[in-house]
């Protein structure tokens, strides 16, 4: 397996940031990885990457994510790209429609192209900018429900709800892997498993949909 | 003079005083080494032939002084001959901005923003050639005319595309504070699109097209020495439903890495990047993103 380097953490999740040029990714990933916020950002070309580890429910969880160019011939690289991705967290600006109306298009994408299980956050950025704002949150709010998805509206200029998106999609991923080690040592012991037990989701044999990430 | 330090080269492309995370330089002008102003007018015979061979040696010791990058680039990208005389270049210079200014007028008769000081960030086609929420007037009017050509209808799908880059160019530098340079930017660009229909536009060319824009005053000028270093990189933007032409460029990386290197290689296939993705931008915008304007400048010239 892949990850003997760095046994610093105890889970690894990959997490893609997707969502049309401009609205945010690069700064809502600095913002998280380096609490920082660039207002001269530059247009990300092919892939970038960043990562931090953080605790959730005591373990310690490693983030890698991989940010994106948003224009949309550079999705030619997109199985490299979702392979082994275990969240994502889908960006639209909340001061351009357009970046809300192209949400469908990026979860047909995700659903073509990444494990069917993955864990998806819908995040309207730049809600410091109400004035601006085109899209309400009921309308987001009422998508995100139809899609099954998690919502919140954040604003990596002012680190608003930032670190929370981030937390809760690693939260959830970190319940689903739980809960389908559990199902696993179940229904492989046939008895429960004792509280304490380290679960290293990188030997699950059986669970071959939640591939760790990059394990090429 | 030999033995006189060497200067800073900062000062020639200014940062705005608020913008402090940029990379610092280390790119010095050295007397005797970098091609200086004096030792650039005398390569030139008296008909303008350039001893390109001297020229080319002095650039590879020390680079290029700043204040004539632009007219030494011109023929480093091939846009002329050395053996061309004054004249004959002259000749090809108005030539080449005559139909630059065709090209340009025919972009700006389908769509006005094109030359007018001006560009776009939204959208203001749909794919299928219908008015968008952002549609102005002018691509209304252009489609009550009757269906688009789809050379026409896939144009203007970049268009907004190009204005988020170029607003996104390079800021840092004072000289994208003004107007008239990111319109410039823009317009190249968008001409550029409009004669590369297979390349059309793609992120990152912003990036490769900033420094012409910022060396040579003319745009046409500017626009030729794009279109000449494009000739050389549009592969890597040439993209298609499945692939992305860099690629090509990537599997030499790795194939190069694991016959020299292959202890790195293993290493990188250990860390999950054995496709060597993280390489797509260093070899697109030929690590202009890795240096500081004036080193990648320094880095493209030697």
């Amino acid at each position: 397996m892949a990850y003997k380097v760095d046994h610093e953490y105890d889970y690894l999740f990959k997490i893609v940031l997707i969502g049309d040029s401009g609205v945010g990714k690069s700064n809502i990933l600095s913002r998280f990885t380096r609490n920082e916020f660039c207002l001269e950002s530059k247009s990300t070309i092919g892939v970038e990457f960043a990562t931090r580890t953080l605790q959730v429910e005591g373990k310690t969880v490693k983030a890698q994510i991989w940010d994106t160019a948003g224009q949309e011939r550079y999705r030619a690289i997109t199985s490299a790209y979702y392979r082994g991705a275990v969240g994502a967290l889908l960006v639209y600006d909340i001061t351009k429609r357009q970046t809300f109306d192209n949400v469908l298009r990026w979860l047909r994408e995700l659903r073509d192209h990444a494990d069917s299980n993955i864990v998806i956050m819908m995040a309207g950025n730049k809600s410091d900018l109400n004035h601006l704002r085109a899209v309400s949150t009921e309308d987001a709010q009422s998508l995100a429900e139809s899609e099954g998805l998690s919502f919140m509206e954040t604003s990596a200029l002012e680190a608003f709800n930032i670190e929370k998106a981030f937390q809760t999609v690693l939260l959830d991923i970190y319940q689903i892997i739980r809960k389908k080690a559990l199902a696993a040592q179940e229904s492989a012991s046939g008895t429960g498993v004792p509280q304490g037990t380290t679960i290293n989701v990188n030997n699950m044999s059986d669970n071959a949909n939640k591939k760790p990430c990059c394990s090429t | 003079m030999w033995g006189a330090p060497a200067e800073p080269a900062d000062s020639y492309y200014e940062v705005r005083p608020e913008c402090t995370d940029v990379p610092v330089t280390k790119f010095k002008i050295k007397p005797g080494k970098t091609l200086s102003v004096r030792k650039w007018q005398t390569s030139f015979a008296p008909d303008g032939q350039l001893d390109i061979g001297k020229t080319l040696n002095r650039i590879h010791r020390g680079g290029i002084h700043p204040t004539i990058r632009g007219e030494v680039w011109e023929f480093l990208l091939g846009c002329f001959d050395p053996k061309s005389t004054y004249e004959e270049r002259e000749q090809l210079r108005q030539q080449r901005r005559e139909q630059y200014q065709k090209w340009k007028n025919d972009c700006r008769e389908i769509f006005p923003v094109v030359g007018s000081g001006q560009f776009i960030t939204a959208p203001v086609i749909t794919e299928d050639g219908g008015d968008g929420p952002n549609s102005t007037e002018i691509v209304q009017e252009l489609i009550n005319r009757g269906p688009l050509d789809k050379k026409i209808i896939d144009w203007l799908l970049l268009l907004h595309q190009i204005g988020l880059d170029v607003k996104r160019t390079d800021r840092s530098l004072v000289f994208y504070e003004k107007q008239e340079n990111l319109s410039k930017l823009w317009d190249i660009l968008a001409v550029y699109a409009w004669i590369d229909t297979d390349v059309g536009y793609c992120q990152g060319m912003s990036d490769l097209c900033s420094p012409m824009i910022i060396l040579l005053d003319d745009e046409a000028d500017s626009f030729w020495c794009f279109e000449r270093l494009m000739r050389r990189l549009r592969g890597n933007f040439r993209c298609t439903e499945s692939s992305v032409g860099v690629e090509t460029q990537l599997s030499h990386l790795a194939a190069v890495t694991q016959v020299i290197d292959p202890k790195l290689h293993q290493h990188l296939e250990t860390l999950g990047g054995g496709d060597y993705l993280f390489a797509v931008r260093m070899l697109m915008v030929l690590f202009r993103r890795e240096f500081s304007f004036c080193d990648s400048l320094y880095l493209w010239e030697v």
